[in-house]
């Protein structure tokens, strides 16, 4: 059960590695394709998520990859990808709404870093990444780890 | 028992608390690892830079079929939304024939009329009109040097992109109409390079004036 959990470690990092430097090779585009959500259209707002987010998440990547921090960063993915979950799904309401097309035949390019994308397929990705994430802040995947948590935990003294 | 409850319960407290400080650190860390990289990259952005100026709000979602009106609240495609936002900047907007009139005119030969690539490097060199000029607006500084001089020279400078919704020939128009491009002389090919290919007009891959000349490509 253990080395499952290391697995998904690395698959969660590997994912968010992945993701994440193909988005921040290619800043503006990614730039360009989150400007189709209702954020304000402030540059302000737009440029650092494009310019810095991709980057977070390769470094993200790379701590659990790593073993580094392990739980604190899970719980910074789940932090992510709870509204960019809401987002898509709010986006994909509005496609169907605009094509008059069944939910799940909704296609688009989220911004997630992994091109165009049935809407079902993406959640469903979402989810299992969350579950992911979840799994590792409820401390399993230890094993193989360069320093789990930055601090050891203490165990309150009577 | 319940002095064991309550320590079992302090710790889950303490545990979680950890995890949570845990996460502020990765946060803080990363937000500053992040800042680095994008100052180092050479495709980082400028984080207080208007990269599309005088576009406002993107354009209104597609119904999926190209040419069509959308089926929702907005009236207009897509493109022609953005033709509309371009009129409302006093761009002219021209179309293929127009376009084509002017490639095959002696003028495109000497430099009276020009053409400029708004798209990026990708997809400029996988295939532009013969002899433009490449001109990202995302990274305008790089472009200036080699692309301005031709445009301040020329009659005619006509400016493109991916046709559709795609407003980076906008946003370069406007770039290019801020350092002192004049505004009577700038045109926007609405259509873009889909529409180039689509009519069969020539196409050229790699860099500028390579030679590499298709009938039509992908």
């Amino acid at each position: 059960m253990e080395m499952a959990a290391v697995l998904a470690r690395w698959l969660l990092g590997a994912t968010f590695l992945y993701l994440g430097l193909d988005k921040a090779l290619h800043p503006a585009d990614f730039l360009k394709l989150i400007r189709q959500y209702d954020l304000p259209q402030n540059p302000w707002m737009l440029n650092p998520i494009a310019a810095l987010l991709p980057w977070f998440e390769f470094f993200c990547g790379l701590l659990l990859l790593a073993g580094i921090a392990v739980r604190g960063t899970a719980l910074v993915l789940i932090a992510l990808l709870v509204p960019f979950t809401v987002v898509v799904f709010r986006r994909a309401l509005a496609i169907q709404s605009a094509q008059a097309i069944a939910f799940c035949a909704v296609k688009f390019d989220c911004g997630c870093g992994a091109g165009e994308e049935f809407v079902c397929h993406k959640l469903l990705e979402n989810l299992v990444l969350l579950a992911l994430s979840i799994w590792l802040v409820a401390g399993r995947g230890q094993k193989l780890c360069l320093h789990h948590t930055l601090r050891s935990s203490s165990r309150a003294k009577t | 028992m319940n002095h064991q409850f309550l320590q079992s319960g302090t710790t889950a407290r303490g545990t979680l608390a950890g995890i949570v400080v845990e996460a502020l650190v990765v946060l803080a860390a990363g937000i500053a690892a992040a800042l680095i990289a994008n100052l180092v990259s050479p495709r980082g952005l400028e984080l207080s830079r208007n990269y599309f100026p005088g576009a406002g709000a993107a354009p209104p979602i597609s119904n999926g079929a190209p040419g069509r009106p959308a089926t929702n609240s907005a009236p207009f495609s897509p493109a022609e939304y953005l033709a509309a936002r371009m009129r409302e900047q006093g761009l002219q907007l021209v179309d293929e024939s127009r376009a084509a009139q002017w490639f095959q005119d002696s003028k495109s030969q000497s430099g009276g009329i020009v053409f400029v690539d708004a798209r990026d490097e990708s997809h400029y060199r996988g295939g532009h009109i013969p002899g433009a000029y490449e001109f990202d607006p995302y990274y305008p500084e790089k472009y200036f040097p080699t692309a301005l001089p031709p445009c301040q020279a020329a009659e005619t400078v006509v400016v493109y992109c991916n046709g559709g919704d795609c407003d980076d020939s906008q946003s370069a128009a406007l770039l290019l109409r801020d350092v002192g491009i004049a505004n009577q002389k700038l045109f926007i090919y609405g259509g873009g390079m889909p529409d180039w290919i689509a009519h069969g007009l020539p196409v050229e891959t790699g860099s500028r004036n390579s030679g590499n000349l298709h009938p039509e490509t992908k």
